[in-house]
């Protein structure tokens, strides 16, 4: 007792101090470091999952959908949709992180599909993919031909 | 209060001070997760290709065009005017430092819409304010510039505007992406030359 009464300022600050930390790592709504290593998946396209591998896929499904997309027919079974523009909310991001299953994204817009996903991988989430009918929206389809003739 | 006290309580104050500390860097998202969410579904993050197109034709000094892909896809073919960094590179180094160029604008592109999208996601998370996509990426760029055709009788004048500058763009990236790699920086050069000989200015 006496100890604790002698270092009663020392203990009260460390108390304070393990709140503070205990607050900041449990907290959902915020960015992992080392943001390299949570884009990784994107460089090798392993975030990207067409509708063969999405059958194979067991469990409930999230499907994260913007507003100008509807939720794609073909996936089947126990499916729960989310808005893109709420999917922060604290009730979804939640959701997401804590589910234990596939998370999708789809939308019409491709490229807003990328965006979403690599916001909630920056916030640790890794089981989301993003949900394409064709795997092939980084190839190129057309051939360049040079023009030959000397102007 | 004795040394050793006086000792605890520094190290405290400095733990503190460490669970505050930003979650930044140059590794790290440092916007927030909602404003940056804002961010990206804001449309005004996309240029068109058509609007590239006129930043190509008019040669706009405050825009960087900025090709996402391999290296021996951009020599293949590119979009006049724009510099090679790998979407591997950019998020392997510090993208800040390679986008610190002083440009108003700093556009993205890609084969598709998926590296120019997450470069832009990569980009202003880490709160590189001015960076854009080139929307629907080189696949568009072919669909809309490359295969531009006019079918019809009547054409209103805005449509003709159009119709000339993706001619132009078009005659452009063919020129220049026809020339050997050694006389692909002399285009550009010779291109202001001409220019200014027809304005009649001097050197």
């Amino acid at each position: 007792m006496e100890i604790i009464k002698n270092n009663k300022v020392v203990i009260v600050l460390v108390v304070i101090l393990l709140v503070l930390v205990i607050i900041r790592s449990t907290s959902v709504n915020h960015f992992q470091s080392d943001a390299k290593r949570w884009a990784e998946p994107s460089v090798s396209q392993s975030n990207i999952i067409t509708l063969e591998n999405v059958k194979l896929l067991t469990g409930k499904k999230l499907i994260i959908l913007d507003k100008n997309s509807s939720s794609p027919g073909e996936i089947t079974g126990d499916v729960q949709n989310i808005p893109a523009d709420s999917v922060l909310s604290k009730i979804y991001i939640s959701l997401i992180k804590n589910h234990n299953g596939p998370v999708l994204i789809f939308s019409m817009d491709q490229g807003l599909s990328a965006r979403i996903w690599m916001i909630l991988s920056q916030m640790g989430c890794q089981s989301v993919y993003i949900y394409t009918k064709t795997s092939d929206n980084e190839l190129l389809k057309y051939k360049f031909r040079p023009d030959t003739i000397m102007h | 209060m004795n040394t050793r006290a006086k000792f605890s309580v520094v190290l405290l104050c400095l733990g503190l001070i460490l669970a505050f500390l930003p979650r930044s860097g140059n590794s790290s998202f440092i916007v927030r997760p909602k404003n940056l969410l804002s961010e990206l579904l804001d449309n005004n993050t996309y240029y068109s290709v058509d609007q590239v197109a006129r930043f190509i034709i008019s040669e706009d000094s405050t825009v960087q065009i900025i090709d996402l892909r391999k290296p021996e896809e951009f020599r293949t073919a590119n979009i006049p005017g724009s510099i090679n960094i790998p979407y591997y590179t950019l998020i392997d180094r510090n993208p800040g430092s390679i986008l610190k160029n002083g440009k108003a604008r700093n556009i993205f592109y890609s084969n598709g819409d998926f590296d120019s999208n997450y470069a832009l996601a990569i980009t202003r998370g880490l709160n590189i304010k001015n960076t854009y996509v080139m929307k629907g990426g080189l696949n568009e760029w072919y669909n809309t510039i490359m295969n531009s055709s006019f079918t019809g009788e009547k054409i209103t004048a805005r449509e003709n505007a159009m119709f000339e500058a993706r001619t132009k763009a078009k005659k452009m990236f063919t020129e220049m992406n026809s020339l050997p790699d050694s006389l692909k920086a002399k285009f550009f050069q010779t291109k202001h030359l001409t220019a200014k000989k027809l304005d009649g200015g001097c050197e």
